[in-house]
């Protein structure tokens, strides 16, 4: 249960194009991120397939069946809001079981799906307090909980953990991992954040300006970016994208190398720089580079501590074997 | 000066004129309610002054209780104020509803709905009573004349004559007489009140959560369930706002029964008040009295009522 395929689907507000026609395949128990700048369209795109926005043109499959003109709830898909888009005067067990409700299941029913989702959330000390009284991590496994009951065939993320603070953001992020283990159900996630993306996905979808850049798991979307905007949106910190005569040396019109990629040295080198700002880490630092030459500005990053000052002379020398070409148009030469 | 004592010394003069201006009349109220105290007898000269040696005790009282009109204003006051304020709070919600959604003309149908809210009482009453109401010229007259005219003429067509010929002489209702002028002040005061109830309803429905009706709409529930479920507790508190004000401001109404039928089958308690403060100042004191006792409880329970319902 759960394949979601789309055929040349299309969005326009008027006459502004929001997505032009985009194709593509979500495979059954796979956890799609949908990633890419805000304004991009990816919320637009999980708001199709939720059918909360209609097609300008078309067809959305889910498990083989057209469901373009099918209404939202008959899909068979939960989603979770940004939000969290709880009930606020339903304690927490009314919301969990608010679906289940609406499709008249029996009460008896209703309760033990209800006790079963908020045990596997750890939810069962909160079931009779309303939304208010819960912190926001809490409100959004209220939120999961309420997509979990229904045993649906996908479930469509909003950019669920961007209104929580980074500790819990990354403890959310484990859990939703999880539970995708653990249901082994079709997801699409709608995130602006690589890591998220990175950490998270068996399949990420970059999208720019709703067109579909690049369709790949994550290390291969880390190892062969298809364009520089992949390349630069991909990993961080950013790829160092250099273009002019270094590029020419390659035979490309850009080349691109991962500040994880350049060897560095105090006394010997292919690029000769000094050092700007040097952001410690403890487990890594990143220096930025000026006055190479190359490129305004070229950042490394050094497994472990360095110790090395603002405006010393430093060289460094790019991993050929990791280098990316790009010609003139931003496509990777393969 | 320590740093609340300040605040509290430029907050005193506000305080000290409302406590003056609330406390003065009701002091006075209650001292007159105790006291015989008429503007006018030749009998006994010495109760047209107030003055403690005419001292009566709870006579106002047992007096107002005992006269034959005070149940029947205290019972009157209760149906007319909650018939409006039932009437209101179902068609404010319903019309709330209905243009919250966006259409053509929206602004103008706004302003238009809002309007009878700037009609004065008096107006209002004059108008309804005389020019809709009435039996012969006003509308309802003209309306139920053309239908018995309409019938009659039906009544010799062929087929489906017979189905008119079964009709009765439709008869227009006289909204001045003892048994119906309470109606009349209840249809005239909600088509009044009803803008105010849309005004607020409307207000918080354009605050309500998107997101929570898309939610709603992917969990299944209906266009009856999301107003159920989601918009009805979400105008809970509006709701309660709606039924408090207009219940201290309707158990005072006074111009509408005046107009319609100058009390006549439809008093409620400041009407009472107004027919004994004709001469008898004690016995309408008493009456007021009463009333502040009345408006009271009916706060109270009116609002606890309808927080228990919608709020849980």
């Amino acid at each position: 249960m759960g394949r979601i395929v789309l055929k040349s689907v299309t969005k326009s507000f008027g006459d502004v194009e929001v997505i032009p026609p985009l194709d593509l395949t979500i495979e059954e128990g796979e956890f799609a991120v949908f990633v890419g700048p805000s304004g991009c369209g990816k919320s637009t795109l999980l708001r199709m397939i939720a059918g909360l926005e209609d097609l300008s043109s078309g067809s959305i499959e889910i498990d083989g069946q057209d469901a373009t003109q099918v209404p939202p709830a008959k899909r068979g898909l939960a989603m979770v809001f940004q939000s969290y888009a709880l009930y606020p005067h339903m304690s927490v067990r009314k919301n969990i079981g608010f679906p289940l409700r609406m499709a008249k299941m029996a009460p008896a029913k209703v309760t033990a799906r209800v006790e079963t989702a908020a045990k596997s959330l750890n939810l069962m000390d909160y079931l009779d307090r309303k939304p208010a009284d819960l912190s926001g991590g809490q409100r959004q496994r209220v939120a999961i909980g309420r997509a979990i009951v229904r045993e649906p065939a996908a479930f469509l993320f909003d950019e669920p953990l961007s209104n929580l603070d980074a500790a819990l953001r990354v403890g959310m992020r484990l859990e939703i991992g999880e539970l995708h283990e653990r249901l082994q159900t079709t997801m699409i996630y709608v995130t602006h954040d690589q890591v998220e993306a990175m950490t998270m996905a068996n399949k990420i979808v970059v999208l720019r300006a709703g067109v579909i850049e690049q369709v790949g798991s994550p290390l291969e979307l880390y190892h062969r970016p298809r364009n520089t905007f992949v390349a630069g949106f991909i990993g961080s910190p950013k790829m160092n994208l250099i273009s002019g005569t270094q590029a020419q040396k390659y035979d490309a019109a850009t080349i691109g190398i991962r500040p994880e990629h350049i060897d560095v040295s105090m006394t010997e080198g292919s690029w000769e720089g000094y050092v700007g700002v040097a952001e410690h880490l403890g487990s890594d630092t990143f220096l930025h580079v000026h006055g190479s030459g190359v490129s305004e500005m070229i950042t490394v990053r050094i497994s472990g501590d360095i110790s090395v000052n603002q405006g010393d002379t430093i060289y460094l020398t790019p991993q050929s074997d990791q280098l990316h070409r790009f010609d003139a148009q931003g496509t990777r030469i393969p | 000066m320590s740093d609340r004592k300040l605040p509290r010394l430029l907050q005193s003069p506000a305080v000290l004129l409302l406590l003056v201006w609330m406390l003065i009349p009701l002091g006075m109220t209650l001292y007159f309610s105790f006291i015989r105290y008429v503007l006018n007898s030749l009998r006994r000269p010495e109760w047209t002054s107030p003055s403690l040696s005419n001292w009566r005790g709870f006579g106002n009282y047992e007096f107002v209780l005992n006269s034959k009109d005070f149940l029947f204003a205290i019972q009157n006051s209760l149906f007319i104020v909650c018939s409006i304020l039932f009437l209101t709070v179902i068609l404010g919600v319903l019309i709330a509803v209905l243009i919250n959604k966006s259409f053509p003309g929206q602004g103008i149908v706004r302003v238009l709905l809002i309007s009878p809210f700037f009609v004065m009482p008096a107006v209002n009453a004059v108008l309804w009573i005389n020019m809709i109401l009435d039996p012969v010229l006003g509308l309802q007259g003209i309306a139920v004349a053309n239908l018995n005219d309409l019938a009659a003429a039906l009544r010799d067509a062929p087929v489906i004559g017979w189905f008119f010929a079964l009709w009765p002489q439709l008869e227009p209702i006289s909204f001045r007489a003892t048994q119906t002028s309470a109606y009349a002040v209840i249809i005239m005061v909600t088509w009044q009140w009803t803008p105010f109830a849309v005004l607020i309803f409307m207000t918080s429905l354009q605050s309500e959560d998107q997101q929570q009706k898309e939610a709603a709409v992917l969990d299944g529930a209906s266009s009856w369930s999301q107003f159920r479920f989601l918009t009805l507790p979400h105008l809970g508190r509006p709701i309660a706002i709606v039924v408090m004000i207009q219940a201290i401001f309707h158990l005072s109404l006074y111009a509408e029964i005046e107009i319609v039928s100058r009390g006549n089958g439809n008093k409620n308690l400041p009407y009472l008040i107004g027919e004994f403060a004709n001469n008898n100042i004690g016995a309408a004191s008493a009456t007021g009295i009463f009333a502040v006792i009345l408006a009271n409880i009916v706060a109270i329970f009116l609002l606890r009522m309808v927080g228990k319902t919608l709020m849980e």
